[in-house]
């Protein structure tokens, strides 16, 4: 019965010839690892954070009188609610390791020069809006936790002269976080932001497409020479995409879902604090609030540089460079361990990082 | 100009128009609203603030308290931190005022006296009425 169906389909878009060219007969360069597939296995996990999203709208009241019993009632009354709401906080925080790693493999691999510069800017930008998701999304429960993490990081444009105590109050809806918060973060988080990521999440897979596997033996005469699109590359020497290929994209799918599902078993709690089981109470602060631990560093930065407008304004330059790299990064070496400054400034900026979310938690 | 260039900056100026029209009203409609002019007093008891103690409230949506110090007298100040905006707490024992979230010490009159606040904390306007006191 199976057979029919796909032949029924097959004879309308040539499903059969469709899988061929752009699978069995694509062949991905021979220095593709199981790193390569981390794009895949993000966008994996954002779908599985969409689909557990719309079930968790089902029952989630976003009004800050009802919001937090909505979720005690997804957690302890709905059937499997619990499972739902852990997997979509759990996927929240592997989502961001497996981003994390996807944007350090893709700079170690110089996989944002040409012709996949439009790669890059995708790319950075879909990181850019998943972090409003996750700023968002933390106030939807209405705890403790989630109001006065809002509350300290809706503060920090306050920094900004001039314009910085508007920009509070624009995010906010008001000069405190309210319901007005609630209902706007609420908006950008279900219909704003799911709208702009799959536009962009889009057009990030269809250069993707049209670019292909960035490889170390790219030519680099591409784009210079001849102006004009020449087509994806091919690499005969290379390994066909399927099987071989996508065998590595479902094995790492399921080291992903292994690992939310061993943290979801053993350890549902890792990524809360106890202030996530208590009520928001706007009259009075816990000790101790942090940011979520992917915001620790730019919060530490913010604490260790003594002026605070510099660094806010360290932070934007930064995620400037970020977004342009790819425009100032232009040499034909791709392969970064012939590029000692470039290793040694990346390895500098990951130990940064690291230093900095340690230090973000004190 | 060719026609197919006077079509095509048209169609763009026309374009920009529209999309103009359409983002001032949405700023307009995202920002928040001006905090009414008519602000309330609020009136607690004197012998809700004893000596040496404290009394929240909220005053226009502002979380205040008003501390009675010995020698200073009653004293309302606002409990938003001027850091990132937790809300104080006094401790009586020390008698200065703390921000749990980033350690930020303030005097009894709101002052600065350790840690990252930029600024005092924000004076609320007290008058003592017989046995009341009124806030805001």
């Amino acid at each position: 019965m199976f057979e029919r169906i796909y032949n029924w389909i097959d004879c309308r878009i040539g499903l059969t010839e469709l899988i061929r060219k752009e699978f069995k007969e694509y062949y991905v360069p021979r220095d593709v690892s199981l790193w390569s597939t981390l794009g895949f296995v993000t966008l994996v996990g954002f779908l599985i954070q969409a689909i557990t999203g719309i079930f968790l709208l089902t029952y989630y009241v976003p009004h800050p009188d009802h919001a937090f019993a909505s979720i005690l009632k997804i957690m302890n009354r709905v059937p499997y609610g619990w499972l739902f709401r852990t997997m979509h906080i759990v996927g929240a925080n592997l989502l961001m390791i497996v981003l994390f790693l996807h944007i350090i493999f893709v700079f170690y691999r110089a996989g944002y020069k040409k012709p996949r510069e439009l790669n890059w800017l995708t790319g950075a930008v879909l990181f850019v809006v998943i972090l409003l998701f996750c700023i968002t999304g933390y106030l939807l429960p209405w705890s403790q936790l989630s109001y006065w993490s809002t509350t300290i990081m809706t503060a920090i444009p306050t920094i900004i002269p001039g314009v910085g105590d508007y920009i509070s109050r624009f995010i906010k809806g008001g000069e405190y976080v309210t319901g007005i918060t609630l209902t706007r973060f609420f908006a950008f988080h279900v219909a704003f932001l799911p709208f702009i990521l799959i536009v962009i999440a889009a057009l990030h897979v269809f250069f993707i497409w049209r670019t292909g596997f960035s490889s170390l033996y790219d030519d680099p005469e591409i784009c210079k020479k001849v102006v004009i699109y020449t087509g994806r590359p091919q690499y005969k020497d290379g390994k066909p995409f399927y099987p071989d290929f996508f065998n590595k994209y479902m094995l790492m799918m399921f080291v992903y879902l292994i690992a939310m599902f061993f943290i979801i078993t053993f350890n549902p709690d890792m990524f809360l604090s106890e202030y996530a089981y208590v009520q928001a109470d706007p009259l009075s602060t816990p000790l101790m609030i942090r940011p979520p631990w992917y915001f620790l560093a730019p919060y530490a930065m913010i604490r260790v540089i003594p002026n605070k407008f510099l660094g806010i304004s360290i932070q934007l330059i930064l995620l400037v460079l970020f977004l342009v790299w790819p425009f100032l990064d232009t040499g034909d070496e791709k392969n970064i361990r012939k590029r000692p400054i470039l290793l040694g400034l990346f390895s500098v900026a990951i130990i940064t990082w690291v230093v900095l979310t340690f230090l973000g938690r004190f | 100009m060719e026609r197919r260039g006077f079509l095509k900056s048209l169609f763009s100026v026309l374009s920009l128009t529209a999309l103009a029209s359409f983002i001032y009203p949405l700023f307009k409609f995202l920002s928040p609203r001006a905090v009414s002019a008519r602000l309330k007093k609020v009136t607690i008891a004197r012998k809700d603030v004893p000596a040496g103690g404290a009394f929240k409230v909220n005053v226009n949506d502002t979380p205040v308290i008003v501390i009675h110090h010995p020698n200073k007298g009653y004293i309302a100040l606002s409990r938003v931190c001027t850091h990132l905006g937790c809300l104080v707490d006094y401790d009586s024992a020390t008698g200065r005022i703390i921000c749990p979230c980033h350690g930020a010490n303030f005097t009894v009159e709101g002052k600065v006296i350790s840690g990252p606040a930029p600024r005092p904390l924000k004076k609320m306007p007290l008058l003592l009425k017989g046995d009341s006191i009124l806030i805001g």
